[in-house]
Formats: C-alpha cells, structure tokens, sequence
C-alpha cells in the first residue's frame, strides 16, 4: 500500500510538470498580449502585470490589416479542410468499396506518393502558380491539397470496415453511386470525418510556408504570415506586448477549435484518428 | 479499345479517385522533376536557364553553408529522434497509469503545444531565450549561473529551435505512442506482476518490445519532420547559418538570394534523403507483414 501512494505521487507529480510546461509558454504569451507597453518586459518582470489593457491589440489592427488577414485565414482554413475531406472521402469510397482493374496498384501508387514531399519542388511550384495567377490569391493555398495522400488512406482505412451490404442494400434501393457516398457512407463515417476534420483545421490554420511563399501583399496574408513578419514590420521597434498580442491572436482561435472539438468528441483526443 | 471499354465500364471508380491524381501530377510530379532540371541549370529567374551540368553539385562540397546546414539538420534530426520519443514514451506511460488522477483534462492539456502555431510559439520562446531580458537567462543567473547567449552565439543557437520542436512534436507521438499502449493486454502485465517483475522489468521487457513497431514509426516519421523543419530555425533564425535548417536554406537561396539553380540542386539532395528513409519504412513494413 505504500508503494502504491509512493508511485501514485510520482505519477501525478510527473504530469503535472508536463502541464505546466505545455501551459506555461501559452499563457506568458496571452499574459503579456495585455501587459501595457509601459511596462517592462524583462527578466521577472515580464512575469508581472501593472494594469492590464488591451491597448496592444488596437496598435496591432493599426500595424497590420487584421480583419482582412483574419478572413483570409478562416477562407482557406475552411475552405481548404471542407474540400480536402469531400475528396480524400470520395476517394477512399472508391478505394474500399468498388472493385476495379488496377485499384491495389493505384491505392499503392497513392501511399507512395507520401515519399515526395511539395516542399521539396517549391521553385517549379512558385512557377507554376505564377504561370496559372494564383500568386497572390487564396486558392493556391487550396486547390493543391484538394486531395491528399494522407487523408485518402486514414478514410479509405475506415471505410473498408464498412459493410459492403450496405453499399448493396442503397444500390437495390435505386440509389446512384454519388448519392450512396453522400447519404448512406458519409452518415457512417462521420467519426472519422471529425478526427479528419479537426486535424486538418488545425493543420491548415497553422500552415506558414506556403502562404509565406505564395501571398506576397499585405492585405492578401494569412494572419500566420502577418503576425511573423511582426517584429520587423515597424522598423526594429515593434514593442513585444504587440508581437505577442499578434501571437495571442492567432493560437486562440486554434485553441479554442480544439476544445470545442474535445467537448464533441465523448471518447477523447484524436487518439481514433492514428489508429491502424 | 480494350482500355476504353475498362474504363467505361468502371468510369465511377476512376471519376472518384482522378482529383488526386490529377492534382499530384500538377502540384507534385511535373514540381519534383522540374527540379531535377533547374538543378543543372544556372538561373536567377529572369533569364533563361543556362545549362552548367554539375556545377551545382560540385559547388555545395566548397559552400560552407550547405555544410553547416545540412550538419544543423543532422543535429535537429538526432536530437528531436530522442527527445521526442523518450519524453512522449514517458507521458504516454504515465497517462496510462492507474494512479492518474484526472486522465482526461492531463490529456486535453498535454495535447495543447500541438494545436499552437509554431510560428507564434517561436516568438515567445525569442523572449523566454534571449541572452540579456530573457526569463531562462534570469533563472539561470538568480541560481548563480552565467548568462547564456542563446540566440545571439553560434555555439548556442541551434538549442532553443530544438526544444520548440520537441515541445510541439511531442503531443502528437504521445496520443500515438498512447494508443499503442492501450492495445497492449493487460494479462502480460499480470502475469509479469505474479512472476514478481517489477514495473521497470515490465517497461522494459514487455512495453518497450511490443511498442517496437509503433516507436520505429514515430521515429521515421520525426526524421521526416524535421528534414523538412522551417518555422522553427526560420523563426528563431540566430547568427549567420549557425542554426539554418537545410529547407530553410533552400527557400533563402531559392527565393531570396534568387539562385534558383543551386537551390534546386539543394532540393534534389534533400528528395534523395526523404526517399531513402521512405525507403527503409517501406522495406520494414513489408518484413513486418511477413511475420
């Protein structure tokens, strides 16, 4: 019995530094977000607040065009994620549900594709988005990742679980193909499509370099992009409580997505969505 | 006609799944082979190409800052292998544990730096790191210590770009390594407590063995994560190449210095690393299968 209190201490100790240092940097963060500029922010004091404000958010919207970064970022954070899961589904469907000649040579093919990364063909990239007038629009950041590897796998995976009587018993109803993904496996997978969902939300809304490669007008970054070029946006003399009010700005939104995502989910964590 | 007809007959199928193919041929393939082309080329971007052969090539053995960022990378790739693992093996271990109190909120919060940018996180670990105002220096010196010049020495630099990776790659190994602990049956486990092991012969002689497969996994996929690494070295950028990581210093050679040609040759030496480690995973998966 003593041995047992002995580890049950260590164990919660344990994890209670773990949190600590996942929570400290975040909170510091949104801590000096509202610290007046006045005030310094050097060694311990930046652990202080004299009087919090809000004053360093109104100087951010004056440094940056905020709203117009915001919805650049919600356009291709949603959009981009809403696309990406129609197809990489309507894919996977096709993978797991229809036999067709070449489909284990292609499902191969599609899981080698993950080897050969687009960072790695940035430059012809940059080209070709310049080449088809992309630069500069918010559709470069969508329209190539419409339909990922990744994504193919992770839903055809779950889907192959499905029944195929399912499918049948839809087909005898005189349901078409499309109509059958749409109102008979899409209502299945949704759990899947969750998991998917809220990992490619987060993905996308943190995405910087390409939007750092492909946006180059202010009014055209993505908040990511915005919030980087900070320190180096008024001169050298951006003070840190605004830096750190930009960067209070762009994790709230994905922490926030995260929670409610917790809350949504009964059985937790992403934890169904690396399984197999 | 024959194609035709197979075709025809599964156009559904192959209308489903062509948005992919479609896509990695424009965005991946006809990118990754140009490549290969502009890499034997000197161009600025303006003019056209001009064929140099492999002068490319041989000019990276005589640039020093290709060394040092392909020596950076290896130092990231490391580190980030063992810190990642042994902290998220540690975590997943202890969230599994019955002792727990609380599981499901340690859970929630551990999982945070993962959903946080990193661009963002990178400017607050600027504050936490830097060499006079910042907080770890103030610890450092209120214990008795010297003040460490983190960002601003080549000889520190690539430290605190490796604890930001670590710190936000290891929520994610975690839930991994997590789920692969919860597939293991718990009879090993008693019936290693009947034999009177003790809970680091359990680790390890039963954890450790049967979480193999998933560690390997985990460790792959960190070596391709941070071949790949730019948000962090780029945000916490220090003195000269002391801690550019290898993309970074293609996108600075490729888009900001405009020699498209050298960083095109960059990007076929790091094709080939990603190749050869997708390579091994792919040759281990299929020895795994056979067993």
């Amino acid at each position: 019995m003593k041995g047992n209190t002995r580890s049950s201490l260590i164990v919660n100790i344990f994890m209670i530094i773990v949190v600590l240092v996942c929570l400290f940097p975040v909170l510091w963060m949104c801590a000096i977000a509202v610290k007046p500029v006045g005030e310094p922010v050097s060694g311990f004091n930046a652990l202080t607040i004299g009087s919090p404000t809000l004053s360093n958010f109104s100087r951010l919207f004056e440094l940056i065009p905020v709203m117009h970064n915001l919805f650049n970022s919600a356009f291709t954070t949603i959009l981009g994620t809403i696309t990406t899961l129609f197809f990489c589904a309507l894919a996977g469907f096709a993978f797991a549900k229809y036999r067709f000649p070449g489909r284990a040579k292609l499902f191969a093919f599609v899981i080698a594709t993950m080897a050969i990364s687009a960072e790695a063909g940035a430059i012809p990239l940059f080209i070709i988005m310049r080449k088809i007038g992309l630069i500069n629009s918010l559709w470069s950041l969508v329209i190539p990742r419409i339909a990922t590897a990744v994504g193919i796998f992770y839903l055809t995976q779950y889907m192959l679980d499905v029944p195929d009587e399912l499918v049948e018993a839809a087909r005898i109803d005189g349901y078409h193909d499309f109509n059958i993904f749409l109102k008979i496996i899409c209502p299945v997978i949704k759990p899947a499509l969750a998991s998917w969902a809220s990992l490619t939300l987060i993905a996308r809304w943190n995405d910087y370099f390409f939007p750092l490669l492909f946006l180059n007008k202010t009014d055209k970054y993505t908040l990511m992009v915005s919030v980087s070029l900070l320190p180096i946006s008024d001169g050298l003399a951006t003070p840190w409580q605004v830096i750190l009010a930009g960067c209070t700005l762009v994790i709230i939104p994905a922490i926030i997505l995260y929670l409610l995502m917790q809350l949504m989910q009964k059985s937790g964590s992403f934890a169904g969505a690396v399984k197999g | 006609m024959k194609v035709l007809k197979t075709l025809k007959k599964h156009r559904i199928p192959y209308l489903f799944i062509s948005p992919f193919f479609i896509l990695f041929f424009c965005f991946q393939l006809i990118p990754v082979v140009w490549t290969f082309y502009i890499s034997f080329t000197e161009w600025n971007g303006l003019k056209a190409p001009e064929w140099v052969g492999f002068d490319n090539f041989s000019l990276m053995f005589r640039d020093y800052m290709f060394k040092e960022a392909f020596m950076n990378t290896v130092f990231y790739w490391i580190v980030s292998v063992i810190g990642v693992i042994a902290i998220a093996l540690l975590i997943a271990v202890a969230l599994k544990s019955n002792h727990l109190k609380c599981r499901k909120a340690f859970q929630t919060i551990a999982f945070l730096p993962y959903v946080c940018a990193s661009v963002a996180m990178g400017l607050i670990f600027m504050m936490l790191f830097d060499e006079n105002a910042g907080l770890i220096n103030e610890v450092i010196v209120s214990l008795g210590g010297q003040r460490i010049a983190w960002l601003s020495s080549s000889q520190y630099s690539k430290i605190p770009v490796v604890i930001l990776f670590i710190w936000r790659s290891i929520p994610w190994f975690t839930i991994i390594i997590y789920s692969g602990l919860l597939n293991i049956s718990p009879e090993y486990y008693e019936a290693a407590t009947v034999d009177g092991a003790n809970v680091f012969q359990q680790f390890a002689k039963i954890t450790i063995p049967l979480l193999k497969n998933i560690l390997f996994f985990c460790a792959l996929t960190i070596t391709i994560d941070t071949w790949k690494m730019f948000n962090e070295s780029m945000t916490l950028a220090g003195p000269g190449t002391s801690n550019t990581s290898l993309f970074q210093l293609i996108y600075e050679n490729g888009f900001q210095t405009m020699k498209l040609g050298y960083a095109s040759s960059l990007s076929v030496v790091l094709i080939f690393i990603l190749l050869i480690i997708s390579m091994i995973q792919y040759k281990l998966r299929k020895s795994d299968e056979g067993v």
